[in-house]
């Protein structure tokens, strides 16, 4: 959905059919829609997690060192460092 | 195209819960969305009330003027190539005076219209850029929007912005081929 949706047919929700309810469909595919949104957004933004991989709250500046000065959310927009 | 999606939507008399009919009943005085697409969501109730309040609030409500929202939203649509949300139009937008040539000079070369203020295109500009070159959205864009925006209104446009995109796009995906 987030680098080629029009991937996504009738034979893909069949496939998914499978292995998840129709509900279940609904939930993941509002749920991706919802990040895929999001992220894009938030990586204008520039903020960082609060947390390094290992658990420890660190402020925005050693996050940015941590998880690189593009975020990664931004690179199937075009947006990350190439 | 409600009976063709590639998820059946809830069929509105099976709606039982009052709080999700009445925000369906909003939607459908808005415009956007019809009855489709809370059929759909209506699968998962509680995803179904969240994402409606949330759709319709950050349309219509705030202190952006709707109809640049309106403009904006149907600007995603082509980015996303959801016919179903492109195909929509808000009922209240149209009352207060927006027609189609305005959208569609908001959707095509918006930065030589003369129909926009630069306010508004720095809106249009947001929107644009955010799907098709979000490095271009950076501080000194940010700065340029600080200029006729405040604050609150930039978050207000990137949470509406985003929200409309990603539900578009899953929608998109819905669509019947």
């Amino acid at each position: 959905m987030a680098t080629d949706p029009g991937a996504i047919d009738a034979a893909f929700y069949d496939r998914l059919r499978k292995h998840y309810s129709e509900e279940e469909i609904v939930e993941l595919g509002a749920f991706v829609g919802f990040n895929i949104g999001y992220h894009t957004f938030f990586g204008t933004l520039k903020f960082y997690p609060m947390f390094s991989p290992d658990g420890r709250l660190v402020d925005q500046q050693e996050s940015e060192r941590i998880y690189g000065d593009a975020p990664v959310s931004l690179a199937a927009t075009g947006g990350g460092k190439s | 195209m409600s009976g063709n999606t590639l998820i059946a939507p809830i069929k509105p008399a099976d709606i039982t819960d009052p709080e999700l009919k009445a925000l369906i009943d909003r939607c459908k005085a808005l415009g956007v969305p019809d009855e489709t697409f809370p059929g759909i969501l209506a699968h998962v109730p509680s995803y179904a009330k969240a994402l409606l309040r949330a759709l319709l609030m950050s349309h219509a409500e705030g202190g952006v003027d709707h109809r640049l929202k309106e403009i904006i939203r149907l600007q995603l649509t082509r980015r996303s190539g959801d016919p179903y949300f492109g195909a929509l139009r808000s009922t209240v937008a149209k009352k207060a005076g927006l027609d189609e040539a305005t959208i569609t000079a908001g959707c095509d070369d918006y930065e030589r219209s003369k129909l926009f203020s630069e306010k508004e295109k720095w809106a249009l500009r947001y929107a644009d850029q955010m799907y098709m070159n979000a490095a271009s959205v950076d501080a000194d864009f940010y700065a340029g929007m600080k200029k006729h925006y405040t604050e609150a209104e930039i978050m207000e446009l990137g949470a509406f912005i985003a929200l409309h995109y990603g539900l578009q796009v899953f929608m998109r995906t819905l669509a019947p081929r």
